[in-house]
């Protein structure tokens, strides 16, 4: 399979590949178990409907593969959306922005909190888990206070096309997801941005002595994350039609978890987002199959659980046994 | 008299290097017994053997009469042998008692810690070292090196050691604690312990010691009564070897100065520091490990600026900040550890290979796989790198290959000065030559270099110019030609005015 | 290469010792709580009431409980994001086993036993499997979380039996969670200081090669130190669940950052290897006296999350100087 999306070194490909083919295997098994308990599931309204509120956690799900190819974490990102929605909300109805000028406010925001993180991340030293752990409840709490807990709603009719809406019948944030994915997809496997990043990742006083801009990198990287954590939430919003302080909480789950299931090493150095897509995929089929079965949707998160600790173990085994 | 430890036809290798072969080493009660030899020598390994750090592949150990096999550090402990290593191995937050007794502390009846007991044999063992100034209740944080390094002795001592090991003890010490060592070691001398002393000042070998083994290659060389030898014998001992068959150094016309370096200083690595390398040239650099050579390349290449001083780039003062920055201004660094610092393991040799030329094989910042193929296929080529491909793993290469995919690396960025820290550690003699070879071509093609090395041969064979660094200084320069095994050798270790405080002392 | 011999400040001695509590953590803390109280007090006169008082104590004393295991946690290098889903679990364990008729000592012991069991799974996977613990229990948390959600189906549970509200009581007219709260503080101090286990934790989380060389188990530090935890929450959610007389099928949002938040602004570094117990539960209360003393000054309280944020970072870039200034030393 020559993806363009990762470097395919011979010593490597057999657990990468390995990882990806048995996830695809596992997600092709889901898809036709679960096409056969229930007919509703095989339509396309259904997929493109489940590719519509995949969406929200893919977007953030990238730039979180590079943060965790770094060997780094983003738990702040939830808190992002809630504060970038929150602003979004109260910025237009609240101090009259233009809702075009609100959006742009809103993403501006998200990349700023994201760069905070980075910062703190490279030219202070704070270790990634702490830093993003305090952020989370900065930028969540900076929501609450702005809202005082009340919501926004009466956005105009266009902006519902974003969340709700639909160009050439798919789901426009797909489109934008997919575009993003793309461009991810390529950055990381293609281009000297993402090399910089598996370096860093993978031995990061190596890179340095070889002259690659760490700091420079892992900055840009939070605070991609950040302005995608931004765009997230003004698609959500667009969705839901309100904007609430509470948005975004346990998105760091979500995300981390599809992350971690595509193959992308918790401790750095591996990751493609290819596997991100499959552990998206999987997770949303998961969520959409059991939901369907009727089970309630707290008793997904169970199962997300339950799969993101099953994974890294298994990974983990794996891993030891290559490494030898 | 029986000696309470003894070490027979020890030997002892690793992937590709054999770090002990058939050593004889033995310690008496009441003797200090130092270990001599230059770097790569065997010392640190043998010590690890003793201490239980490692197991040896052949040859017996007896302590007190009997055979010993340590699975472990702890076994090494428990049967009385304790080690002071150079990182001291302390906990900061906890007081001097109970970093003494970690690990087998006093209980009470209950199981818990007996908190006054142990304070009180706290006490009672810093009195016996003559310690009367160290409170056993104070957190070791807070502490000076030199009563952390007091601190380890007692902790030695906790589990009444009768064998102590002191691994460069006075490196990192002041001249007032260097005085209070020694006299800690008289008494432990006194007291029927045997310790072995490894140090590099000779001074300090005459001043303590009783008897001295030196080693070299790995191997056993001889032990004498230090009542019985002179420093040059011991330098003789330490270095004196054939000169090998390595790659005659290809003659190169010597330009002007490309490089040079003012009263560099990094506190406390280094001080005072002046260099030139000029074109064509090659400038070896040989020192002790803690010498501060390293520390200087890194500050010439950005990784950490020095505090002061000024480095000049064809005349012209620059401020390095960063490696991507002396990347830029053409000057490379081959780092030490090839396999931390140089290598990232887990990517390919072509992914290595192009790490500082990334722009080169990116043009528009998308990474042409065919250009970077390319480049890591003519340096295959070009260096004789022995792999399965491109694709291949940087693990699995041999040492040997791993240090010319870090030399590729390095010279695809087209470097007009080449720092190179130990290229040629660790690799066999037919890499070795080549990477001599290459560096010959090099020179010749005008680039200066400046090569740190601990291998006296290499640094006389391939130098135009030899320059020796000791305790962050550098004490002696040397025209090719110029020198010998021995004088370098001296150079690097004794320290004349060190000589004059520690006779004072004695 | 010569070190110059540091100076060593008086450390011993009268001076020494009041110079070294009061530049500790814990001092500080305790500084700010009287602080807090005498400004907002002077404030707003109502915030020194009685019955406000208790209520605040009352209110968070099982925060400072869960935040003793947490520091123990997070001392030896690791975290657990979990332990507020747990909390609502054991909480609700406690409340059915209350409602079905069994005794009340089970009721009680019971969450004790259960968090040691799943904090002891989470230990292992991390001790052993060498899994980091942020995954680990973020993994947890979602498994307790969704857990908890779907068993209880939102219901709250009443009618619990008399005698089986122990936060309720009062012995010698101090109530029981306070009792809680200041025991086991000091005896987890004593035993942190004291003991041979104790002085593990720390070696482990400071300096796991030295720990491994000296002897001490890192498995099976870490381990143990998982299933302690469980213990302390077990406590904590009884303690949480029997404040009313009926339990909530949710526990406080984000109670797990509240906890993390007492031990880090407590002076426990996430970075492993210091912090006490006193100075987590002096944070806990502070925490608690900050959150409702908004209030009284009118702030809104939904800035408390803010707040929480800030202090956080705040102690954190402070360790941080800390170290490097005594790593250059």
């Amino acid at each position: 399979m020559a993806t363009p999306s990762r470097a395919a070194p011979a010593g490597r490909v057999p657990y990468l590949i390995g990882h990806e083919i048995v996830l695809a295997a596992i997600l092709l098994i889901s898809l036709l178990v679960l096409s056969t308990q229930t007919d509703r599931f095989l339509t396309t309204g259904n997929l493109l409907n489940q590719g519509r509120l995949m969406a929200e956690v893919g977007l953030v799900a990238l730039p979180m593969t590079f943060i965790i190819i770094t060997a780094g974490i983003d738990l702040s990102v939830g808190s992002i959306m809630g504060l970038c929605a929150i602003l979004l909300g109260y910025s237009w109805q609240n101090f009259g922005l233009p809702l075009e000028l609100a959006i742009v406010l809103a993403l501006v925001t998200g990349a700023l909190a994201g760069a905070v993180n980075g910062w703190f991340i490279t030219r202070i030293g704070v270790p990634p888990l702490i830093m993003t752990l305090a952020t989370l409840a900065l930028y969540r709490g900076l929501a609450e206070g702005i809202s005082q807990a009340r919501s926004v709603r009466g956005y105009p009719e266009w902006f519902f096309v974003l969340g709700q809406g639909e160009v050439l019948g798919v789901p426009t944030q797909l489109w934008i997801f997919l575009a993003c994915a793309v461009v991810a997809a390529i950055v990381l496997g293609m281009s000297t941005f993402g090399r910089a990043t598996y370096a860093t990742g993978a031995n990061i006083v190596a890179a340095r002595f070889s002259g690659i801009p760490v700091d420079r990198t892992v900055l840009l990287i939070y605070t991609a994350s950040g302005l995608i954590a931004g765009l997230a939430a003004i698609i959500f919003v667009s969705r839901v039609s309100t904007t609430r302080s509470d948005m975004g909480t346990g998105l760091e789950l979500d995300v981390i978890t599809a992350v971690v299931l595509g193959g992308t090493s918790i401790f750095g150095g591996r990751g493609t987002i290819i596997g991100t897509l499959l552990g998206l995929i999987l997770m949303q089929a998961l969520k959409n199959g059991l939901a369907l079965a009727g089970v309630k949707g707290d008793g997904t998160i169970v199962v997300i659980g339950l799969i993101l600790i099953a994974t890294i173990i298994i990974s983990n085994l794996v891993r030891r046994d290559t490494d030898g | 008299m029986q000696a309470v430890l003894a070490l027979e036809q020890i030997s002892k290798s690793f992937p590709g290097v054999r770090a002990l072969d058939r050593v004889d080493f033995d310690v008496r009660a009441g003797e200090v017994h130092a270990l001599l030899g230059e770097n790569g020598a065997g010392k640190s390994t043998l010590i690890k053997i003793v201490s239980g750090l490692y197991q040896p592949n052949a040859g017996t150990m007896r302590f007190e009469g009997e055979t010993v096999r340590f699975a472990n550090p702890h076994d090494a402990q428990r049967r009385g042998i304790a080690t002071i290593f150079q990182e001291l191995l302390l906990f900061p937050e906890l007081s001097v008692a109970e970093n003494i007794f970690m690990g087998h502390a006093p209980r009470t009846r209950f199981g818990a810690i007996d908190w006054n007991a142990m304070r009180a044999r706290t006490r009672a063992l810093l009195a016996s070292l003559d310690i009367h100034d160290l409170d056993p209740s104070r957190l070791v944080g807070s502490l000076s090196v030199g009563n952390r390094q007091r601190v380890e002795i007692a902790k030695a001592l906790s589990q009444d050691a009768r064998i102590l090991i002191m691994d460069e003890p006075t490196a990192a010490l002041a001249e007032a604690d260097v005085l209070r060592l020694f006299g800690i070691v008289r008494l432990l001398r006194e007291r029927g312990v045997g310790i072995i002393y490894i140090s590099h000042r000779l001074e300090e070998v005459f001043v303590l010691a009783d008897r001295v083994t030196v080693l070299r290659d790995g191997a056993y060389v001889a032990t004498r009564d230090v009542a019985e030898v002179s420093a040059d014998d011991l330098v003789n001992m330490m270095v004196g070897r054939r000169i090998e068959n390595l790659f005659p150094k290809l003659d190169a016309e010597i330009g002007r100065p490309l490089l040079e370096v003012r009263g560099l200083s990094q506190s406390p690595v280094f001080h005072d520091v002046d260099l030139v390398l000029r074109a064509g040239e090659v400038v070896g650099l040989a020192g002790l490990v803690g010498s501060g050579r390293s520390e200087l390349a890194q500050a010439i290449f950005g990784i950490r600026p020095p505090d002061r001083g000024e480095v000049l780039l064809d005349g012209r003062t620059v401020q390095i900040a960063s490696p991507g920055q002396a990347k830029r201004l053409g000057i490379a660094y081959v780092p030490e550890d090839r396999g931390s610092q140089g290598l990232i393991r887990p990517m390919t040799l072509r992914e290595n290979i192009s790490l500082a030329v990334l722009r080169q094989v990116a043009p528009a910042w998308f990474i042409d796989r065919p250009a970077e193929t390319a480049l890591a296929e003519r340096s295959i080529a070009q260096f004789r790198i022995r792999a399965s491909s491109v694709e291949q793993v940087a693990e699995k290469l041999s040492g040997g290959n791993q240090q010319k995919v870090v030399l590729g690396k390095w010279l695809a960025t087209k470097p007009r000065v080449l720092l190179m820290d130990e290229p040629t550690r660790g690799i066999d003699i037919g890499a070795k030559s080549e990477i001599h070879r290459l560096m010959g071509e090099l020179a010749q093609q005008g680039l200066a270099i400046l090569m740190i090395s601990s291998e006296l041969p290499e640094i006389m064979a391939m130098s135009d110019r030899i320059l020796v660094m000791r305790e962050g200084t550098i004490v002696a320069s040397f025209a090719r030609g110029e020198a010998t095994q021995e004088s370098i050798a001296t150079a690097m270790m004794s320290a004349s005015e060190g000589a004059n405080r520690v006779a004072a002392a004695g | 290469m010569a070190i110059a011999a540091r100076r060593e400040g008086a450390q011993d001695g009268l001076l020494g010792g009041l110079r070294r509590i009061f530049g500790s953590q814990e001092m500080v803390l305790l500084l700010s709580i009287v602080a807090l109280l005498v400004v907002v007090g002077a404030i707003n006169p109502r915030y020194l009431a009685e019955r406000n008082l208790q209520s605040m104590f009352l209110g968070n004393a099982y925060i400072a409980v869960a935040a003793i295991g947490m520091s123990m946690v997070i001392i030896s290098g690791n975290i657990d994001i979990s332990v507020g889903s747990l909390i609502g679990v054991l909480a609700t364990l406690s409340g059915t086993l209350a409602v079905s008729g069994y005794p009340i000592i089970v009721c009680w012991l019971a969450p004790l036993v259960v968090g040691a069991l799943v904090t002891g799974l989470m230990g292992f996977l991390v001790a052993y499997l060498r899994i980091p613990s942020i995954v680990v229990t973020l993994g947890m948390l979602s498994i307790l979380k969704g857990g908890l959600i779907s068993v209880t189906a939102g219901a709250w549970i009443t009618d619990l039996p008399q005698g089986y509200a122990l936060a309720q009581m009062r012995p010698l007219s101090i109530p029981m969670p306070v009792w809680f709260m200041v025991v086991l503080t000091a005896a987890a101090a004593l035993w942190m200081r004291y003991s041979a286990f104790g002085r593990a934790i720390y070696a482990v989380g400071g300096n796991a090669e030295a720990a491994r060389l000296s002897g001490i188990s890192r498995r099976r530090t870490i381990m143990t130190v998982f299933v302690i935890h469980g213990v302390f929450v077990g406590i904590a959610s009884v303690l949480f669940a029997t404040q009313l007389s009926v339990i909530q099928s949710t526990v406080p949002p984000n109670l797990e950052l509240t906890i993390i938040t007492a031990s880090v602004v407590g002076g426990v570094s996430i970075l492993g290897g210091t912090g006490t117990v006193i100075g987590s539960t002096l944070a806990a209360i502070l925490l608690a006296a900050i959150g409702s003393s908004l209030i009284f000054v009118n702030i809104s309280p939904y800035w408390l999350r803010a707040v929480q944020g800030v202090l956080i970072l705040a102690t954190v870039l402070a360790d941080l100087m800390r170290r490097r200034r005594q790593a250059r030393s």
